[in-house]
């Protein structure tokens, strides 16, 4: 049985809740100055850099049905080569760790991506068992090799620069950021609306019969899953800069979930839902992983269970009807035979 | 098989499946079952229930491998080919489920349909839906479809599903259309527009057709091929089959 959260990207409600969002965090460092609360702005950067991850699990999971449980490894990936980059040649500025986090991350997304559709007609859960696996051997793997630091990971990266200019920490590395993180929401939505943004639904939605109109699913697979994981290699590198160093965990699998948990809280496919997603388990997660680090991954793992349970739209999503009454409505419609779909 | 039948079409043939073979487990679907297709030929395929059509439509399309016999497509051989490359070959298949993007709208089922060749720079660069939509709006327009524009697929009725499947598939522009029970579930004033669409597709292309309702067929058909327990065992026109007696004997059980 294949996992069915289904949502429309409707494009024009879409655009409007994404233009509100953009609104609110352009001012919130005001607002933060204000109520002198100055160091959530920080907090905040941090966060709309995560939203670059949020945004491609989205694409991936959320528009093209891309089960990746791995999406942290090439998160990681682009935050070590930008880690060691900067230390040992002083390569800060974001620009730069943008494109190099973008390459690092397509090359092993073009990689992964090859290995993971061509050939295999297994389906989702495949792909989530391969991706889970992998995000494990990531980890494990920069845990033990010395040359970028085992368990210490990259300590003291030198703070992000943008051409002469060195990043103050505080509202110029917030809108720094902020001009990259609308440059990639601008482009998933534009993506999400294209024509390509259909076939990317048509392949998630029944890959097998996208492939009966002419489409090579594998191909298009490929395409969205490389475009994610440079993305998310370019939220690894800028998230190196600003955070001023990089552990094995950047690569592992607890990250990879978070973002798995984001898209479903938030809503497939909505873009805007997974970015609310992140800024729920984050708000939420900073507060009780301080209190009760043991206690938050189960509290992870039940909202997570909770939502595809009672919110199978997510927060944003479209109001879906939940799974046991769907299938009861398809077979009562559908006399002929429903056998075919389920 | 009867090979003395008037054709209509005098082309080389644009679809050939010989000899295929189909087993599942100790079943044997298809046992050495042929059908050909010529370029404005439309074929019927009838047979009682379980005879193996659906599973004939299904190796043709690269859906179910054949346990034997080949497929060519316009003179290629097809039969190891993926669905996707018969489809750019120039097959097109409408399932017996109707099978459109329940959650997609009418008009985006079909622009699927339209621009599935088209590179996948160009479709994420070019937003424009403009150049699809004369296409879109003539295809709403011949399946009486108009009105569901903008809705989404599934909130259309039964039998506006098929016909979007079916426009689905003649907006790929196929050379074989393959149709597996296009009026199931329809009235019979949507049967006859079904036809008439049929009819209108044939200029264009060969048609294969699985049907069980012989009044449908029989005015719409050059010739009609009888499959029973995976085997042809009858083929010619329409009226040949209606006269055929093993055809009967088949047929005694149903209709
Ligand atoms: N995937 C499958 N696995 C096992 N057996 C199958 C499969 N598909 C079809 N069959 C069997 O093969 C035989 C032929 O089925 P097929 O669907 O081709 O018949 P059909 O002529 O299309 O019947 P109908 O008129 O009911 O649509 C049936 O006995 C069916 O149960
Ligand atoms: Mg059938």
């Amino acid at each position: 049985m294949r996992l069915s959260l289904r949502s429309r990207f409707d494009g024009r409600s879409g655009g409007r809740n994404l233009a509100l969002l953009v609104g609110v965090l352009a001012v919130a460092p005001l607002v933060l100055a204000v109520l002198g609360l100055d160091y959530y702005t920080i907090v905040l950067t941090q966060a709309l850099i995560l939203g670059i991850l949020a945004l491609s699990g989205d694409l991936a999971w959320g528009s093209t049905g891309i089960f990746t449980l791995g999406q942290a490894v090439f998160f990681g990936i682009g935050a070590y080569a930008v880690g060691e980059l900067a230390k040992h040649l002083g390569v800060t500025d974001v620009l730069a760790a943008s494109v190099i986090g973008l390459g690092v991350g397509a090359f092993a997304g073009v990689l992964v991506g090859l290995f993971l559709f061509v050939g295999s007609r297994v389906g989702e859960l495949y792909v989530g068992l391969v991706t889970l696996a992998l995000a494990f051997a990531a980890e494990r793997f920069a845990t033990g090799w010395d040359v970028i630091g085992a368990y210490n990971g990259v300590p003291g990266i030198p703070g992000p620069t943008l051409g002469p200019l060195v990043l103050e920490y505080g509202p110029t590395t917030y809108y720094t950021i902020f001009a990259l993180f609308v440059l990639v929401l601008y482009g998933a939505y534009q993506l999400n609306k294209s024509q390509f943004g259909l076939v990317m639904r048509a392949v998630r939605d029944d890959g097998e019969r996208a492939e009966f109109l002419g489409y090579r699913r594998t191909t298009v697979q490929i395409v969205v899953f490389s475009i994610t994981s440079a993305l998310a290699g370019m939220a690894g590198g800028l998230y190196a800069l600003s955070s001023g160093f990089v552990s094995p965990s950047f690569l592992g699998v607890t990250l990879s979930t978070q973002v798995l948990l984001w898209v479903v809280l938030g809503g497939r496919g909505t873009l805007v839902g997974p970015l609310l997603g992140l800024g729920l388990v984050y708000v939420l997660g900073g507060r009780i992983a301080e209190f009760q680090p043991q206690l938050w991954p189960v509290i992870l793992g039940l909202i997570l269970l909770g939502t595809i349970l009672y919110l199978p739209g997510g927060l944003i999503g479209r109001r879906v009807v939940p799974l046991r009454k769907r299938v009861a409505v398809t077979t009562a419609a559908a006399p002929t035979g429903g056998g075919d779909r389920v | 098989m009867s090979e003395a039948v008037t054709s209509a079409a005098s082309a080389a043939p644009v679809l050939v499946a010989r000899d295929i073979r189909k087993v599942f487990g100790a079943l044997v679907a298809l046992d050495g079952a042929e059908v050909s297709v010529a370029k404005g030929e439309i074929v019927g395929l009838i047979g009682p229930n379980g005879s193996g059509k659906s599973t004939l439509l299904h190796v043709i399309s690269g859906r179910t491998p054949a346990t034997g016999g080949t497929v060519t497509l316009g003179g290629r051989d097809v039969t190891r080919a993926k669905p996707s490359d018969r489809i750019r070959a120039g097959l097109s298949i409408k399932f017996q489920l109707a099978r459109v993007y329940l959650d997609q709208t009418v008009a985006d089922n079909l622009l699927l349909a339209i621009q599935s060749q088209a590179p996948l720079v160009s479709l994420m660069l070019s937003r424009s839906r403009a150049a699809a939509a004369s296409t879109i709006d003539e295809l709403l327009e011949g399946f009486h479809l108009t009105h569901a524009r903008s809705q989404l697929a599934r909130e259309l009725s039964h039998g506006e599903q098929q016909w979007l499947e079916i426009a689905m598939a003649m907006a790929l522009k196929p050379t074989v259309l393959l149709l597996d029970e296009p009026t199931a579930g329809m009235s019979r004033e949507e049967r006859l527009a079904t036809g008439e669409r049929i009819r209108a597709a044939r200029e264009r292309c060969g048609v294969l057709i699985v049907e069980h309702d012989l009044d449908f067929i029989r005015g719409l058909c050059d010739r009609i091929s009888v499959l029973h327990q995976g085997k042809i065992i009858a083929s010619g026109t329409p009226a040949q089959i209606e006269a055929d007696p093993r055809v009967q004997e088949v047929y005694l059980t149903r209709v």
